[in-house]
C-alpha cells in the first residue's frame, strides 16, 4: 500500500509538472494573439473577431490547468507567520489541517461547479458574440477539471506528507 | 414581504436612481405595504447572465435584466432583446410586450433556460439609442460604405446588409475610434449618456431619433414567490413595473429631446434625424437579417413571428 | 441572525482560518461556502457560488497580469537593469549620496516597465545594494531605499494594482494609470529629499566615491546613454500604446511582453532557456493569483446578497464626521489589513464597499484608486507582512536579518504617509494628468 501511494504521489507530481509547464506555450499563444489584435487592427485595419474569445479562453485555460504545478510547488500564497511562533511538531499538524482543509473546500467547490457544468454541455451555452463560440459552456467545465486536478494534487502532497518525503515548502499548498 | 431584485444597471446610472428614488416606495403603496423591492446594481450578487438560474435557484427573488445577456443560451432573447432596426420608439415595444404577446414569448424563453421556476412579469424597453457619427448620415443609401462600431450578431448582421461595414471593438474604445476616424460611426448609448462621455465632441452628426438598437428589459419573480402572492398583488407588479418603465420612458425622452434642441441650436453638432421613408427602408431590409437570425431555434422563430405580426397591426410593415 | 452578528463570524472565520496558515484563496472560498450553504441551503448556495467563481474566467482585463508578470520575469532575467545602473552611475556624477540617489532614479525608470512589485526589488537588491554597502553607505539607508524605491514598481504605470482595483471599482485603468504617475514621482521625490537630508546632516552615512568616468566633462559622459536608451523605448511603446487609445490596457501588456523579448533580442541575451524559464516562473506567480480572486469574489457576492454591503455602507455614511475624513478611515482599515493581508484579498474585500460610498461621499473612484494603491506602497514594507522587505531578504547577504530591513524601512513607511496625506488633501495631484488627457 504504501509503495502504491507512493508511486501515485510520483506520477501526480510529474503530471502536474507536466501540465503546469505546458500552461506556458498557452500563455505564449495568448501573448501572440493579443499583440497580434494589435497589429491587425491599428497596422491593417482589420480587427478581428475573434482574438479578444480566443485569447481569454488561452489565458483562462493556462490559468486553471497551472493549479496543479503551483500546488505541487507549495505556492499558494498563505499567511505563515504563526510557523515562527509553535513548535516544528505542532506545525508539522498544522500543515496536514491546512491540506485537509484545501481539499474539503475545493470538493464542495467541485458540487457547487459540477451542475452548472452539466447544464451547460446538455443545452450548450454559447458567447453570444459574432465569433459566437462555446466558449462559456468551456469555461465551466474548464473550472471542474482544474479543481479536479487540484484535488488530485491535493492528495499527492498529503501522501507526501505522511511519508516525510516531502520537498521544500515556500509555505502554503 | 422584500423581493431582492437585481438589475442590469450600474449603481451610480440615472435610472437607478430613478427607479430607487421615484419608483420603489410606490409599490409598498400599491399593495398596501405588503411588497418591497430592494434593486441591487448589476453583478453584485451574481453576474448579469446568470440571473435566470439565480432567480430559479432562490438566490434572488427576481431580476429587472437586459435579457440580450441571454442570447447565448437562447437565441430567442437576442430578437427580445433588441430587434435592430425594428421599433420606431419605445412605447411601440412596450406595446408589444403588454399586449402583443411579447410576456408570453419571453416566459417561453424564461422556461427554455431556467426549467420552468421564473415567472415573467413584464417585459419591454425604456429608451432608444442615438448613433453618434462623425459624419453626416442623412439617408438610408449614406449608410453605404461607412465603418460602423457595432454590437456583434444581429446589429452587426443588419448595418452589413444595409452597405455599411460593421467594426467589432470594445465599447471603451468607442471614444477613441471616433476620434481617429477608425469609424464612421458608433454604437453607444442613449443620446443624454452620449452627450455625458462627451462622443458628440468627436462625433458632430449624431442620428437622433435613432435608427438601430433599443435594448429590452425584463422583470421577473421567483415563480414560487410569484405563486404565493394574491391576485391583486400580482396585478399591482406587473400594472407598477409598466407605469415605472413608461414614466422612465418619458424621462429619458425628455432630457433626449432637451439636449438635441440645444445641440442643433448651437450650431456646432448637426443633429440628424431620419424622415419616415428611410426608416421603413432599412427595416425591411433588416427584416431579412432578423429571418436570418431566427433561424437559430425554433423559439428564436415564434419570437420574430410574435413581433411581426405585432408591427404589421400597428402600421409599420404593410399587410 | 442579524448581519452585525453574521458579519463579525465571517471575520473570525477568515482570521481563524488564516492563523493556521490555510492559503489566502481557501480562506475566502471556505468562508464563502460555508455562509452560502447556511444561509441558503443547498441548492442555492452551490450556485451563487458558482456563479460567481465562473465570472472570474470572464474579466478580460485580469489577463493583462500574466503579461506584466511575464514582461516583469523578461527583465529580470535580462541584464537590463544592470546596464541601465551602471549609466545612471556615470551620467549622475559625483555627489554626497549620489548613488542612492541614482538607485531611486533607476527605481523609477524600471517602475516604468514592471508593473509587479518583486523582480524589481531583486534586482535593485542584487546591483545595488551591494553597491552601496561596499562604498560605505550607512546600512539601513541602503536597505530602506531598495524596499521603498522597489515598491514604485506598483504606483507608477503600468501597475498590476491598478488594474486589480480597476477591475473591483469599475474605473477606467488607464485613467487610473495617468493619475497614479505624479504621485509616484511625488514619492520617489521625497525618497530622494529625505536621503539628500540624511547624508548632509551625517555625511558619515554616504562616502563620496570615486570611478573615472565621473571625471569627465558632461557632454564625454553623454555616450554612456545608451543603457537608457532601450528602457526608453520600452516605457514609450507600452505607455504610449495605453495613453494613445492604441489599444486595451491588456493589449498593451502584450505589446510590452514582446516588447521585453525584442530588448533582450537586441541585447544578445534572448535563449529559449530564459524565456521558458520566465514563462514558468509566470505560470506559478500568476497560478496562486487566479485561486485569491476566486475566494474573494464569490465571498463577496453572497456578503452583498445577505446585505452586507449595504450594512457596511452604512456604517461608514453614518460617521458623523466630515466626508475627507471618512476616506481617511477607509485608508486607516486598508493600512490596518495591510499589515497582515494579500493585496489582491485586500482590493476584493474592500473597494466593493469602499467604492460606492466614495462616489455617494462625492469623491472620484480614481483618485480614491491612486490613494489605495500608495496605501499598498505601505503595505509592502509593513510588517510583520511586509512583501518588500521579504522580497529584499531573499537576495540580500546572509547577515542582514529580517529585523533589521523592517527597522530600515519605517522612516519610509513615514514618507509613504506623507505622500498619501498630500494626495488626499490635494486631489489635483493625482487628477491633473488625466483630466489633461481628456
Ligand atoms: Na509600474
Ligand atoms: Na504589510
Amino acid at each position: 500500500m504504501r509503495r502504491f501511494l507512493a508511486t501515485y504521489a510520483d506520477v501526480m507530481d510529474r503530471v502536474s509538472v507536466f501540465v503546469g509547464q505546458g500552461c506556458s506555450v498557452l500563455f505564449f499563444a495568448c501573448i501572440g494573439v493579443s499583440a497580434l489584435e494589435v497589429v491587425m487592427r491599428y497596422g491593417f485595419d482589420r480587427p478581428t473577431v475573434w482574438s479578444t474569445e480566443l485569447a481569454m479562453t488561452l489565458c483562462a485555460s493556462a490559468w486553471v490547468l497551472a493549479v496543479g504545478y503551483v500546488t505541487e510547488r507549495h505556492r499558494h500564497i498563505s499567511i505563515t507567520m504563526i510557523e515562527t511562533l509553535i513548535s516544528p511538531r505542532l506545525w508539522h499538524v498544522f500543515r496536514l489541517l491546512q491540506m485537509l482543509i484545501s481539499a474539503g473546500a475545493i470538493l464542495v467547490l467541485t458540487l457547487a461547479l459540477w451542475g452548472p457544468a452539466v447544464k451547460a454541455l446538455r443545452h450548450v451555452e454559447y458567447s453570444g458574440t459574432a465569433l459566437n463560440s462555446i466558449q462559456p459552456t468551456y469555461l465551466k467545465v474548464l473550472l471542474v477539471v482544474g479543481c479536479i486536478l487540484y484535488l488530485l494534487q491535493l492528495a499527492a502532497n498529503v501522501i507526501r506528507w505522511a511519508h516525510g518525503t516531502e520537498g521544500e515548502s515556500a509555505g502554503g499548498h | 414581504e422584500t423581493f431582492n431584485i437585481q438589475t442590469s444597471f450600474n449603481a451610480g446610472d440615472f435610472s437607478t436612481q430613478y427607479i430607487t428614488e421615484n419608483w420603489l416606495p410606490k409599490i409598498k403603496e400599491m399593495t398596501g405595504g405588503r411588497v418591497e423591492i430592494v434593486l441591487t446594481p448589476n453583478g453584485s450578487v451574481v453576474p448579469a447572465k446568470e440571473t435566470p438560474d439565480a432567480v430559479a435557484a432562490g438566490v434572488l427573488d427576481g431580476d429587472f435584466t437586459s435579457v440580450n445577456y441571454f442570447s447565448g443560451r437562447e437565441p430567442a432573447y437576442a430578437i427580445m432583446g433588441d430587434l435592430i432596426s425594428g421599433y420606431d420608439t419605445p412605447e411601440q415595444m412596450l406595446g408589444f410586450c403588454k399586449d402583443g404577446g411579447g410576456e408570453a414569448v419571453m416566459q417561453k424563453a424564461a422556461d427554455a433556460v431556467s426549467g420552468g421556476e421564473v415567472h415573467v412579469v413584464a417585459c419591454g424597453p425604456y429608451s432608444k439609442e442615438a448613433l453618434p457619427a462623425r459624419v453626416p448620415i442623412r439617408t438610408f443609401e449614406d449608410l453605404a460604405g461607412k465603418k460602423i462600431r457595432s454590437p456583434e450578431g444581429l446589429a452587426a448582421a443588419v448595418f452589413q446588409a444595409a452597405g455599411a461595414s460593421p467594426v467589432s471593438i470594445p465599447f471603451s474604445e468607442v471614444y477613441g475610434a471616433l476620434e481617429k476616424g477608425i469609424v464612421d460611426a458608433a454604437d453607444a448609448s442613449a443620446y443624454v449618456n452620449n452627450d455625458a462621455t462627451g462622443l458628440h465632441d468627436v462625433a458632430p452628426y449624431p442620428l437622433y431619433p435613432g435608427i438601430h438598437s433599443m435594448p429590452s428589459m425584463q422583470f421577473t419573480i421567483n415563480k414560487q414567490k410569484w405563486d404565493a402572492l394574491s391576485e391583486a398583488d400580482r396585478t399591482a407588479l406587473r400594472d407598477w413595473w409598466y407605469e415605472a418603465m413608461s414614466a422612465m420612458t418619458a424621462e429619458v425622452a425628455k432630457k433626449d429631446k432637451e439636449l438635441a434642441a440645444r445641440d442643433n441650436a448651437g450650431g456646432k453638432i448637426e443633429v440628424i434625424n431620419w424622415a419616415q421613408e428611410d426608416r421603413d427602408q432599412l427595416r425591411e431590409v433588416a427584416r431579412k437579417q432578423w429571418e436570418v437570425y431566427a433561424e437559430k431555434s425554433p423559439l428564436a422563430k415564434e419570437a420574430l413571428n410574435a413581433n411581426v405580426a405585432y408591427m404589421t397591426q400597428i402600421g409599420l410593415f404593410k399587410k | 441572525m442579524g448581519i452585525e452578528t453574521i458579519t463579525v463570524l465571517i471575520v473570525l472565520s477568515l482570521l481563524a482560518l488564516m492563523a493556521v496558515g490555510v492559503p489566502l484563496g481557501i480562506t475566502t472560498l471556505t468562508v464563502s461556502l460555508g455562509t452560502a450553504l447556511l444561509y441558503f441551503g443547498e441548492r442555492a448556495g452551490y450556485f451563487i457560488v458558482a456563479a460567481n467563481v465562473g465570472e472570474v474566467l470572464h474579466k478580460y482585463e485580469l489577463i493583462a497580469v500574466p503579461f506584466f508578470v511575464f514582461m516583469a520575469n523578461v527583465l529580470e532575467r535580462s541584464g537590463i537593469a544592470h546596464s541601465l545602473f551602471d549609466s545612471m552611475a556615470v551620467l549622475g556624477g559625483r555627489f554626497r549620496g549620489s548613488v542612492a540617489v541614482q538607485t531611486c532614479i533607476v527605481a523609477v525608470v524600471l517602475a516604468a516597465m514592471s508593473g509587479i512589485m518583486g523582480g524589481e526589488i531583486v534586482m535593485l537588491g542584487l546591483i545595488a545594494l551591494p553597491q552601496m554597502l561596499r562604498l560605505g553607505y550607512d546600512r539601513k539607508l541602503s536597505i530602506g531605499i531598495i524596499c521603498a524605491a522597489g515598491a514604485l514598481a506598483t504606483l507608477i504605470p503600468p501597475s498590476v494594482v491598478l488594474i486589480v482595483y480597476g477591475l473591483a471599482a469599475q474605473v477606467s485603468i488607464t485613467k487610473l494609470f495617468a493619475a497614479s504617475a505624479i504621485p509616484g514621482l511625488l514619492l520617489a521625490t521625497l525618497y530622494i529629499a529625505y536621503i539628500m537630508v540624511r547624508v548632509r546632516l551625517n555625511p558619515a552615512m554616504a562616502p563620496i566615491y570615486d570611478i573615472p568616468e565621473t571625471g569627465l566633462p558632461f557632454f564625454k559622459r553623454l555616450k554612456f546613454l545608451k543603457g537608457v536608451i532601450l528602457p526608453g523605448i520600452l516605457i514609450g511603446a507600452v505607455l504610449g500604446v495605453i495613453y494613445s487609445g492604441v489599444a486595451t490596457v491588456t493589449e498593451a501588456a502584450a505589446v510590452g511582453a514582446v516588447g521585453a523579448l525584442v530588448v533582450a533580442g537586441v541585447r544578445k541575451e534572448l535563449t529559449w532557456a530564459m524565456t521558458r524559464d520566465a514563462m514558468r516562473q509566470t505560470v506559478l506567480t500568476v497560478g496562486s493569483i487566479i485561486w485569491l480572486v476566486l475566494g474573494a469574489i464569490s465571498l463577496i457576492g453572497i456578503y452583498n446578497r445577505i446585505g452586507g454591503g449595504e450594512f457596511l455602507r452604512g456604517l461608514l455614511t453614518a460617521l458623523d464626521i466630515a466626508p475627507i475624513w471618512v476616506i481617511v478611515v477607509m485608508m486607516l482599515i486598508v493600512m490596518v489589513l495591510g499589515t497582515f493581508l494579500e493585496w489582491i484579498a485586500i482590493i476584493f474585500i474592500t473597494v466593493p464597499i469602499f467604492a460606492p460610498v466614495v462616489i455617494d461621499l462625492g469623491f472620484d473612484p480614481i483618485w480614491f484608486g491612486v490613494l489605495f494603491a500608495m496605501n499598498i506602497q505601505i503595505y509592502y514594507l509593513s510588517p510583520p507582512f511586509g512583501p518588500a522587505c521579504f522580497f529584499l531578504k531573499s537576495v540580500a547577504p546572509k547577515d542582514i536579518q529580517l529585523q533589521e530591513i523592517f527597522a530600515a524601512v519605517l522612516p519610509f513607511i513615514a514618507l509613504q504617509a506623507v505622500g498619501l496625506f498630500l494626495v488626499l488633501f490635494f486631489p489635483d495631484l493625482a487628477l491633473w494628468l488625466p483630466s489633461m488627457l481628456n
